[in-house]
This record gives structure tokens, sequence and C-alpha cells, in this order.
């Protein structure tokens, strides 16, 4: 295991770039770049589309920040003012992506606070639900196709549990989880970001879902595997049959579930509104769906750039794993540098 | 929805059992001081800076920490806070504030006439205050601070509700207006309030620490000096559900917003007190659109009033527990609620459907909705989603069947966005809109009943009838009560049985559920909604 790890050290990242944007024997200075380079496309585009669709939107800003309230053309003029509204489309959007170059994300038009503070606030609670969430839901994956794969009864009882959980609305179980772990049993307060047993509900009503939904692609590769000849190899060596899934199985029904696993995370990010919102959490969700619903423009950006990087990193990391995963993607490559 | 609804009610047979079996706590009489305090509440503010905040369930915090000139007494009079007294000058139209000694802000500056002063004018500066510049400090001409202790506003004309918008204006320390924080509010806004902003993290909870200086509560207050309390933490759980369970759990001490499926659950238990109040201002009610659809005719806005049960559809959606409403103001309403309007019309559909008939929808659709020349008699009731509170949608519904039924109206209930919520109602092509509001001294009949174009910023019937803003701008230029509830009186007999603009549904209110060691929870007389965390204390 040691061994092969250190061996593939330097090909790793050179293939990540290779895979995705072809770029072969360009160097691997160069294919970074692209990286960055194609990573900053995808950034720009994110922030274009945001700020071209929150105005393709029904409803002007000025008329939603005004909202009930009493409306003349003095306090229509002064909240353009406020905002740059007054000047013609194409020229706040210059000023944005020139302020953003700057570090300078705006204010909230709603809460007016700094946009970076604010998503500077809500983001630390927003990376532990996804990671506790990603924990849930990987060992819940692995746990069931493991034990279930290939075995009538078991693969029964998981597919039934797994079904229930995906179709489960997230309102619902959270506030089953809810009932029954801390309204009942007493065992985990419901609200906030307060301590590490606040997370445990929270992570499971995000985690079990999406645990359930990677598990059944894990345990149909799991089961392919085991039906492929390498199999009947292993198992004539003596392994047993949990160190054959375990070791060798996993490997290669891992591809598919790790890149679906890499895309439902970047959604968990910016996702996890209902959850957020039933256990009284802070979070991304619920002030991205806020920003939106409310035109916020600056936070709507702000979001949108973030989210582009999360994607660009994930994608990454995706095929970084790829590699690790399976042996003969490195081989090509090294071929393929050659 | 309904799914949901079942559910609940199943966990709130469950929690009753949990209940019964946890011990009944004594709680003795005599107030006690120290310990914390949570409280589960609804809404999150949109901004702390109570001067900017427009969101009426939010008062109950805010109030903790920013306080007012005068407060009410329940008949609708005034009483000494930060000002010992008040004087209105012959003409009407000057308003002169003597000002309570030894008054300090928690930054540590001093209250003082000069601070009311720079309070007023920079709420007069359209780039601080946005739309509320438009409202009663646009009719302020003049800002006098003759000494340290007296304050008064000379108004461009007599305007009658100016000082309930005086009196009730929270004031912030003139230091908080250099603070880059002064748009969003935070700790860094001053107030003289009994306990101080501390703490705000968003999306979780507001905390609140004994002030413990204070000592100038309003005279009708339960008592004087510094709260009992020595903290107060509000915490955001949006989920009434969740709201309920928490407090059931002991996970917090008190709740705001209890849903009807919910309150017996703590209203006959041992361990729970539970109180409401009625809110003030305009009910929640179902606009009419006279400019635009079917609705432009009389006739079909009193078909569709005669052909609902409104009793009916009450006490199915809410079993009970929320007030008939009738008029354009809040029964609650000590000055200007004119009850005789009560029991004066109701359903009808005999009546109902003869309107409809005389008003030429007389064909039937394959579905038994009426149609003339060939279209259907729709009434499009336009609702963002995003504000369905107090199970809303089930009453819009249950309303909807009952149109459906009794008079074959189709009344279509559109869920949209909060934008397009906005451009149909900038363009005024919806149906009907359900709306309520709180503010008192008939500034809540002026937002649904001036023009459009002059201060009826939510006036959903779109009505421009000349005699509605005679009437309105007649009684606010006078500071004769009697004359004022007449006018008042004749305009909501105009508004709800002549014009039928509107139909009256239920009066708001609040519901706030404590464990019973928590003393001391009171709404403000008069404004009604819960009162801050000054009074209360824990007998533990």
């Amino acid at each position: 295991m040691d061994s092969r790890n250190t061996s593939v050290a330097t090909p790793v990242p050179a293939f990540a770039v290779s895979r995705l944007f072809r770029l072969r024997r360009n160097g691997l200075t160069a294919q970074i770049a692209g990286r960055i380079g194609s990573g900053l496309l995808v950034l720009w585009a994110a922030v274009t589309l945001s700020f071209v669709s929150v105005h393709l939107a029904p409803g002007d800003i000025v008329s939603l920040l005004i909202g009930e309230q009493l409306r003349t053309p003095e306090v229509e003029a002064a909240i353009r003012a406020e905002w740059g509204l007054d000047e013609p489309l194409p020229a706040q959007y210059l000023s944005y992506l020139t302020r953003v170059l700057h570090g300078d994300f705006g204010r909230s038009y709603i809460l007016q606070t700094e946009v970076s503070q604010l998503v500077l606030s809500q983001i630390l609670p927003t990376l532990k639900l996804t990671a506790a969430a990603l924990f849930v839901a990987i060992v819940f994956a692995l746990v069931s196709a493991v034990l279930s794969a290939g075995r009538r009864v078991p693969r029964s009882i998981a597919g039934a549990l797994e079904l229930t959980l995906v179709s489960t609305p997230s309102f619902w179980l959270g506030i089953l989880l809810l009932y029954l772990f801390s309204f009942t049993l007493k065992l985990f307060p419901v609200s906030g970001d307060r301590s590490f047993s606040a997370l445990v509900l929270p992570a499971l009503a995000l985690g079990l879902p999406l645990g359930a939904v990677i598990g059944q692609v894990l345990r149909q590769g799991l089961e392919r595997a085991l039906e492929e000849p390498f199999a009947l190899t292993v198992r004539s060596w003596g392994t047993s049959e949990f160190v054959l899934r375990l070791r060798h199985g996993l490997r290669h029904a891992a591809l598919p579930a790790v890149t679906l696993t890499g895309w439902l995370v970047g959604s968990l990010l910016s996702g996890a509104v209902i959850t957020e919102s039933v256990f009284g959490r802070p979070g991304l969700g619920r002030v991205t769906v806020e920003a939106v619903l409310g035109h916020d423009m600056p936070v709507v950006l702000a979001v949108a750039i973030l989210s582009a990087l999360v994607y660009v990193t994930l994608s990454t990391l995706v095929d970084v794993l790829y590699l690790w995963l399976d042996p003969r993607l490195r081989s090509d490559s090294r071929e393929a540098v050659r | 929805m309904l799914a949901r609804r079942h559910f609940l009610s199943l966990s709130a047979a469950l929690l009753t059992a949990t209940a019964l079996v946890s011990p009944t706590l004594a709680s003795d009489r005599k107030p006690a001081r120290g310990g914390k305090l949570t409280w589960g509440v609804e809404t999150e503010p949109a901004t702390l800076n109570p001067q900017l905040n427009g969101q009426d369930k939010t008062k109950l915090l805010l109030r903790n920490a920013y306080e007012s000139l005068l407060a009410r007494t329940a008949d609708g009079g005034y009483v000494p806070w930060l000002a010992t007294g008040h004087e209105i000058s012959p003409d009407g139209r000057t308003y002169t504030f003597r000002l309570r000694e030894g008054v300090k802000f928690s930054d540590g500056l001093a209250f003082d006439a000069a601070a009311v002063a720079t309070n007023f004018s920079k709420l007069k500066d359209a780039s601080y205050s946005g739309s509320v510049s438009a409202g009663p400090v646009a009719r302020i001409a003049k800002i006098d601070a003759p000494d340290a202790r007296t304050v008064s506003f000379t108004l461009d004309r007599i305007y009658a509700p100016f000082l309930d918008y005086a009196a009730g204006l929270e004031l912030l320390s003139p230091g908080a207006f250099a603070s880059a924080q002064i748009k969003s509010g935070g700790p860094e806004i001053a107030g003289t309030g009994p306990f101080i902003l501390r703490r705000y993290a968003k999306g979780q909870e507001i905390r609140f620490v004994r002030n413990p200086d204070y000592n100038w509560a309003p005279a009708n207050a339960g008592h004087q000096g510094p709260a009992y309390l020595d903290e107060v933490t509000y915490r955001f759980l949006p989920e009434s559900s969740v709201r309920t369970g928490a407090l059931a759990s002991g996970q917090v001490d008190l709740i705001e917003g209890v849903s009807g499926n919910d309150a017996g659950l703590f209203k006959d238990s041992a361990d729970f007190s539970y109180q409401t109040a009625l809110n003030t201002g305009t009910p929640y009610s179902l606009f009419l659109n006279v400019t635009w659809g079917p609705t432009q005719d009389v006739k079909v806005r009193k078909a569709l009033i005669a052909s609902i049960d409104v009793d009916a559809v009450l006490k199915s959606v809410y079993r009970g527990e929320r007030t008939r409403a009738w008029g354009i103001t809040s029964p609650i309403d000590t000055q200007f609620y004119d009850k005789s309007i009560e029991k004066t019309y109701g359903a009808d559909p005999k009546r109902a459907n003869q309107l409809l008939d005389e008003a030429g929808w007389t064909g039937r659709d394959p579905q038994g909705f009426r149609t003339k020349d060939g279209k259907r008699l729709t009434i499009e009731v336009v609702q963002a989603q995003a504000t369905v509170r107090d199970q809303r949608d089930v009453l819009l519904q249950a309303l909807q069947a009952q149109a459906r039924q009794n008079a074959g109206i189709d009344l279509a209930i559109v869920f949209v966005d909060a934008g397009t919520y906005t451009e149909r109602r900038k363009t005024g092509q919806f149906g009907s809109i359900a709306n309520s509001n709180t503010p008192t001294d008939a500034i809540d009949i002026e937002y649904h009943y001036l023009p459009v174009d002059q201060g009826g910023s939510i006036n959903y019937s779109r009505a421009a009838a000349p005699e509605l803003s005679q009437w309105l701008k007649e009684a606010a230029a006078t500071l004769d009560h009697k004359t004022r509830f007449d006018l008042y009186a004749k305009l909501q007999r105009f508004a709800i049985l002549d014009q039928a603009y509107a139909l009256p549904l239920y009066e708001p209110e609040d519901q706030v559920a404590a464990a019973r060691y928590v003393n001391g929870i009171s709404f403000r007389p008069f404004k009604q909604m819960p009162e801050s965390a000054y009074g209360v204390w824990r007998s533990e």
C-alpha cells in the first residue's frame, strides 16, 4: 500500500489535469496554469450567470427593498443612490467585477452587513454540518453496501431502508429525529451551532438520505465486482469473503460512488436550507435562499463564487481519488505522458 | 401540508404524555433576582436597528435594549418613560416633550434633548432610513431643543397620529450613528433599555445582559430599577413544531408563536402557562382588487363575501383558537374600533348567487364554476410563498372550497416568489391579496385605504374613491377624538358594507407559552404584542 502510494506521488496532479482538460505533453506548470485558468473561467461564468439570472427574475430590486413600506420618488432615489442601481446594468456588472478583484464583495442590500463577513460567519457552521453529514453518509453507504451486496435478505432490508430514507422529505426526517432523540429521549439538544452534540441530529438528517443514494450505487458496483473473474482468483487464495469485499471489491465499486459523492457534497453546501431551519442552525443555505428571494445581489454573487470554487476543488479532488482507487488509470497516464 | 399537520397532532399527543409525568414546579409570588432564560422565537430580525426594522415579531426582543419617550396605557393614554411629560400647542402643531433626568445610554452617553433631536433629524434623511423617512417624520417642519431637557417638534400641519409615532420611536445613542453597524444594528448600537445587546449569532441566537444602571422604567411597568434576569437569550427556531418540542422537553424556557394544534398541549398543563393577546391594526382580510379582473364589479365582491362562512372556516382551520374579525381595525383597539359593524353581514349563499346572476355570471362550466361569455369567474389570490404563516395557506384553501361550493366562484390561490409578488403588487394585476398590519392610532387604516400613490402603501383593494382620502385626511387633521372616531366608523361601513373592498377574516394574535417557573410574562398595554424581558423572573 505504502510503496504504491509513493510511486504515484508525482503523476497524480499531472493526470488529474490532463484527464479533464486534455492538456497532455504540456509539462506540469502549463497544466497547473491551465487548471487555474479554467477554474477562473468557471468562477467568471458563475458570477455572470448569477448576475444575469437575478436580473431576469421578476421583481426589481428597489421594489423588493421597499416591500410594503411607503414608496416615494425620494425614497426610490435614495435606495438607487446607495446601491449604485441608477447606473446602467453593464456598468453595475463591470464595477462589481472590479470590486471583487480588489477583494471587496460589497454589502448586503437586505441585511446591511459586509458580505464577506456575512459569508465568513456562516461558512464554518456550514462546513461542520457538511463534513459531519458526509461522514454519516459514507459510513452508512459502506456498511450497508458491504453487508448487503449479493445477499438476498440483507439486500432487500437495506434496499427498503435506503428507499425510505431517499424518499422521506428532509423536513420530516429532521422533525422525526428531533422528536425521538431530542424531545422524547432528550439525548441531543435541538438547536444552534453550539456543541458537538448539537451537530449529531442535523448531520444524520442531512447525511442519511445522501448515504442511501450512495449506498445504492456502491452496492450495485460491489455486486458487479464480485462477479468478475478476479473475485474468483482472490477467493481461491483462501481470502475471507469480508476481506475480499473490503480490500478488492470496494475499489472496483468506488469509482461511480466517488463521482456521485463529489457532486452531492457540492449541493450540500448551499442546499441544507431545510435542515438548517428545522434545527435552528446558522448556515449558508438559509442565507442563500433569502438572498435569492430578495434579489440581494451582492450575497447571491458571493455565494455563486464560493460554490464555483467548491465545485472546482471537488472535481479536482475526485480526479485525484480516481487515481488512488484505480491503478489502471495511473499506468494509462504514464504512458500518455511518455 | 395536510400530512404535516396530522403528524404534528400525533406528536402533540406524545408530548402530552411525557409532560404528565414530569413534576410540578412550585412558584412563589415574590419576584426573584438573577438567572438566565432562553426564549425560542419564530422571527429573526432582518436588521437589529429598531428604527429601520418593520417586523412586528421582533419588537419583543429589540425592546429589551431600546426605549421610547412615552409608554401607552390600555385605554390608549400616555404615561412617562424617557420623557416625564408632553404638551401639544393650542394650534395642534407643536409637540413638546420634557425629558427625564439621569438617563444614560449603555455606551455612557447622556440621554438629552440633543440626542432625541439627532434621532429624529437622522430619520428624516432617506439615505439613512429609506421608506421610514416618508412616514410621520416627513411631517416635521422644525425640531427644537431649547434646553437639555426639552425637545419640541413642529409639524407642517396637524397630523393626529404623530404623537403615537413620536412617543413610540425607539431612541438610539447619538454615538451609534457614526458606527458601521448603524444600518444592520448590533452590539455597537447603544440604547437605554434594561438589557444590553451583547452578542448576535446570525441564524442562531441573540443575547442580552442586564443593564445594571437601569432605573427609568415606564410609570406603568410592574416594577422599577434593574431587570430581574441576569441574561436572556432569544433562539431563532422558525419551525413552530420545533419550538413546541423544545419547550416541552425543557430546552428553552418559553416560546412565542404556538400553532392552533399545539395550544392545547400547554393550555391545560400544570407545567406550562399559555397566554395570548390579539394584535392591534387591520385584521387579516381578503382585499378585493377594484381595478382588475371580475372584482371590479361590486356585485362580484359582495357575492364573494356572501358566499363564505368565515366562522365555520375559522373553526375548522384553527380549532376555534382564533378570533373572527368584522371591521377595518382590530376589535382590541380601544380608540377607533366601531363595534356596530359586527354581524351586519355574513354568509348568505342565496344572495351570493342572486348577485352573480345579476352581474351576468350565469353560465356554468363542466367543473361547476360560473362563467360569462365563456370565461370562468376566477378571482386570483396572489400569495408570496415565503410569507405564509399561521396556517394561512390552509385558511385560504378553506375559503376557496366555500366560494366554489356556495356560489361557483373560482378563488384561485397562486403561490409566488417574492419577486413575482412585488411585481404583481406594483402593476396591480391580481384579483385579491390577503393582508393584515399592526399600527395603531388609525395609521393601519391609512396604509390600507389611502390611494396607492398617496400613502396607501398596502392598499390592496386599490380603491381610490374620493370619499376615502377625504375622510382619512379630515380625521388625521383634527385632534378631536369623537370626530375622528365618527369618520373612521363611516369609512368602515363604506368600505366593508357598501363597497365590499375587503372581507375581514380574523384578528392575528401573539401566543406565549412558558414553563411554570417563568413569571412576569406580559403583553404591552394597548400596543399588545409580547413585552420585553424586563418584568420576567424565574421562581426556582
